[in-house]
């Protein structure tokens, strides 16, 4: 990683031109994964069923991954709507998330009778804090950039982690083939926002101490609100209850953002 | 008349132009004051981003279709900016994501505050409000339908044209959508109505007032709606706005035109 001369703490001007450089936003865009149900193979679940636990994971899975429009709603009432190349991300990833999320639902489908309806139900989402937000977020200013890059970042990693154990715990092949193609997908994704968290981290102190004050209050994954408390534990429970070494893994990792170390996020969300 | 979520976001593409001969544009340029509008239409289409922000401090992100909605449609519209950057780059105009950047950072404290504005009143009115959002995005949506066609027409380039049309259809999904909700929302609250008209009289603007100088405002609508066949189309959209339940006499196009931007139509 290059050297950073830490920025002046100025609240209005972006200095940072281009924090992740080597990422094509453009290219992203233009490529980006849309309906996956062509290569879904439904059939294969009807002759060889998914497990109830593995469903009840995919439906927890769809939930976090649709909530990306209330997500968003935090993002964008902050300095960083301001910056095209990262909005201009950030609709990519909630359009490709959308079809995945669109993906487990098919697949639970495939698991009930047919004709069953689908889930319409409108969406629990936390408290209104919008107004709070807003404002808070804007007394910061530029360095929300920094959180809103972290969050995403650690939250690919921790979805990453639970794909890769939902297909080792059910190692159902068609299954298997479906999340290693979302795998890759959020390969890409990860891509830039580690970019540019680690990049807008290194650059200023004050998103370093900003950042780890919203982690510490964030509850994992993104979007855990939107479900009762026990799904999350169950989700914890069932992924890496024998697999603990991957929270370890993954707390390491976030000690490797600057300034984020010592945090144990995943710890103390697994509960484990 | 329902709108199929499911049809629209499996049908919701990016919108392509690979295919068109841009090199005409090179043999066959556009006139300055056209790029001058293509560049405000451009700019218009990636503030999408903008306006879903608004949008989403609302309750209304919560229903699963308009989410869904959102999601695709805010999509399609950067796209557009992508295809209109295209043409404008194709006649050596670049606009790149700075730029883009400095017209959202030139909004400075207006900016700011709009969410929390928003987000008071959609709180304090609540599920009244989205109907609000609805009539301005379909109000939006049509204006955005005629602009790209009337340009088409206008222009008579048969890349521009054939391109324009493309972006005009996708933006015809878009109005289906706002105005089945509008008309929805509207019909079933009394309440609704009223702020709704509210709001349309007092605060509607033509899309992108918001974020582009005055001038650029006055070019554009002068542009694309003159003469008496743009004034037909201005009409057009106040019909449309004003058949809406709670919304009848309503001329909130022609007055915001006339009124604020100086528009005559001879």
């Amino acid at each position: 990683m290059p050297e950073h001369k830490e920025a002046p703490a100025d609240r209005e001007v972006d200095t940072m031109r281009c924090p992740a450089p080597d990422f094509d936003v453009r290219e992203y865009a233009r490529d980006a994964a849309a309906s996956h149900r062509d290569e879904l193979e439904l059939g294969a679940y009807k002759t060889s069923p998914l497990g109830a636990d593995t469903l009840r994971l995919l439906r927890y899975l769809q939930i976090i991954e649709r909530a990306t429009m209330t997500h968003l709603r935090g993002v964008l009432v902050t300095a960083t709507h301001k910056d095209a190349r990262i909005t201009a991300f950030l609709t990519t990833w909630a359009f490709e998330k959308y079809w995945i999320a669109d993906a487990f639902e098919q697949i639970g489908l495939a698991h009930q009778p047919e004709g069953t309806d689908v889930d319409r139900a409108p969406f629990i989402t936390p408290v209104e804090r919008t107004i709070r937000e807003a404002i808070y977020a804007n007394i910061v200013g530029l360095p929300m950039i920094a959180v809103h890059m972290t969050l995403g970042t650690i939250d690919t990693w921790l979805s990453q982690a639970a794909y890769r154990r939902l297909i080792e715990i059910e190692p159902h092949p068609q299954l298997t083939r479906t999340i290693e193609k979302f795998l890759a997908l959020k390969d890409r994704q990860l891509e830039f926002f580690e970019l540019q968290s680690r990049y807008r981290l290194t650059e200023s102190a004050q998103a370093r101490k900003i950042t780890k004050r919203r982690l510490v209050k964030t509850p994992w994954p993104i979007g855990a609100k939107a479900e009762p408390p026990h799904e999350t534990e169950f989700l914890f429970q069932r992924l890496f209850g024998s697999a603990r070494e991957i929270i370890s893994e993954l707390d390491a990792r976030i000690d490797s953002l600057p300034g984020q170390s010592g945090l144990n996020l995943i710890r103390k969300a697994a509960r484990l | 008349m329902a709108f199929d979520i499911d049809k629209y976001t499996s049908t919701s593409k990016k919108v392509v132009w690979g295919d068109l001969d841009f090199d005409q544009f090179r043999t066959n340029p556009l006139p300055e004051s056209t790029l001058r509008s293509l560049r405000y239409m451009a700019d218009i289409e990636y503030h999408t981003v903008c306006y879903l922000r608004d949008l989403l401090v609302t309750p209304s992100h919560k229903e699963a279709d308009v989410s869904a909605f959102m999601t695709m449609w805010n999509r399609e519209e950067f796209w557009h900016g992508e295809a209109l950057a295209a043409v404008l780059g194709a006649h050596g105009v670049t606009l790149d994501f700075d730029q883009l950047k400095a017209t959202r950072l030139k909004l400075g404290w207006k900016d700011r505050l709009d969410p929390i504005k928003q987000s008071l009143l959609g709180n304090i009115v609540g599920k009244d409000f989205i109907a609000v959002h609805m009539i301005w995005g379909a109000a939006n949506e049509w204006s955005a339908v005629a602009a790209y066609n009337r340009m088409a027409d206008l222009e008579q380039h048969p890349v521009l044209a054939e391109l324009l049309r493309r972006i005009a259809k996708q933006e015809a999904r878009h109005v289906a959508f706002y105005a089945t909700q509008a008309r929805e929302r509207l019909g079933k609250s009394r309440k609704a109505q009223v702020l709704a008209r509210f709001a349309l009289k007092n605060a509607w603007g033509p899309v992108g007032s918001s974020v582009m100088d005055p001038a650029e405002v006055t070019h554009v609508m002068g542009h694309i709606f003159a003469g008496p066949e743009g004034l037909r189309e201005i009409r057009k959209l106040d019909e449309h706005i004003s058949r809406m339940p709670g919304l009848d006499g309503l001329t909130i196009v022609e007055n915001s035109l006339r009124n604020k931007y100086g528009y005559v139509a001879a």
